[in-house]
């Protein structure tokens, strides 16, 4: 996981639209993580990481920046309305809810939407 | 619309019937059970769990797998089934387990809240797509839970007062936004999920031919799609599809087949 910009991403996006068969190139995404209410916010907002990670992977990496408690709850949230389930990809919910190679999760310590 | 009904309440009947043998050397002993297809596993815990009690020395999470690969909790029943069994044998013959829980890849659903909040995200989301959320948030909280409990209950007519609202469409639009859907790859249980308009950009309808080239790579070209353990004739309308074939998450759940 960097902060570094990710170069000519849109360039990765279509490079694996055509060959989808080499699973060797790795695409990257900006994810930013948002923190709701009064969970604790995270200096680094913007990561660039891997878009076959899921969500779980996403949750155990802001539970490890925050130093939370292994018990301590953590929520994450799409377009501030769902909990997209732990094992999705990121390339689906980037498919879905993201553009110009960027996806924004909220993330929170207690329910925060439905 | 009232074939459509029918098509709905076919839907919703449809049951799988399934072996449950524990996985113990010491005794042989079996439950049966007829499996919802529109339900999940992390609903039915409690009947095997309540079966195999004496069995259990200590009190531990109960997971089943089938061929040595756990069934997750939070996927319907009938897609489970539509991927992983090929030879379509019945009953379905599922493991018990009481230990070695597979953490790795299945969540724990320990009650009932857990997995009505997954089904209620699923919901939302597929709102999201297909109304930008407008219709599930004019939902009262009662009516979530009619929802959830026409599922876990298996209430047609509770549901379905409550889920006609999330499926309608008005005059003008001509269809949902985009269609929440969920196209499972032959690789274990990953799946796809795509923006997928109803419309052409020329507005006629598409159907799943139209889809299946969306989700086609030069590598692996889709032929075919089955869902609710049927195959899909190709020339089937997407938001018919949508309305008709989606499971009670208000997503389709559409396995796709390859050459």
């Amino acid at each position: 996981m960097t902060d570094e910009n990710q170069e000519n991403s849109s360039l990765g996006v279509e490079r694996l639209s055509i060959q989808p068969e080499k699973p060797a190139e790795i695409v990257k995404i900006d994810i930013l993580l948002n923190a709701v209410g009064n969970s604790p916010i995270m200096k680094q907002r913007k990561w660039t990481v891997d878009w076959m990670k899921d969500i779980s992977w996403v949750s155990k990496f802001i539970h490890k920046y925050l130093k939370l408690d292994s018990e301590d709850k953590l929520f994450l949230y799409i377009n501030q309305t769902f909990a997209p389930s732990p094992d999705q990809i990121l390339k689906n919910l980037y498919e879905c809810y993201g553009s110009q190679n960027k996806l924004s999760l909220h993330y929170s310590i207690s329910p925060a939407w439905g | 619309m009232a074939n459509d009904r029918e098509v709905l309440k076919v839907v919703w009947e449809g049951k799988i019937p399934a072996k449950f043998v524990i996985d113990s050397n010491d005794n042989d002993e079996v439950y049966y059970l007829n499996l919802p297809r529109i339900s999940y596993f992390a609903l039915c815990t409690d009947k095997v769990k309540k079966h195999f009690q004496r069995h259990i020395e200590k009190e531990d999470d109960i997971w089943f797998s089938y061929m040595d690969v756990p069934l997750k909790f939070h996927i319907p029943i009938g897609v489970i089934y539509d991927l992983l069994v090929s030879d379509n044998s019945l009953p379905w013959q599922i493991n018990v387990h009481f230990n070695k829980f597979p953490e790795d890849i299945l969540f724990k659903f320990p009650n009932k809240d857990v997995i009505e909040s997954h089904f209620l995200s699923c919901l939302k989301e597929a709102d999201f797509l297909k109304h930008k959320g407008q219709v599930i948030c004019q939902l009262q909280k009662k009516d979530h839970k009619q929802l959830f409990l026409g599922l876990q209950n298996d209430k047609f007519d509770q549901f379905w007062a409550v889920n006609r609202r999330l499926m309608e469409t008005t005059e003008q639009e001509n269809g949902f936004k985009n269609l929440p859907l969920r196209c499972y790859t032959d690789d274990g249980y990953s799946y796809l999920q795509k923006l997928i308009t109803p419309l052409t950009e020329k507005g006629q309808k598409k159907t799943l031919k139209d889809l299946l080239v969306e989700f086609s790579t030069p590598a692996k070209k889709p032929v075919g799609a089955k869902t609710h353990g049927i195959e899909v004739p190709l020339e089937t309308e997407l938001q018919w599809l949508s309305e008709t074939l989606s499971y009670p998450d208000n997503f389709l759940h559409l396995c796709l087949i390859y050459e």
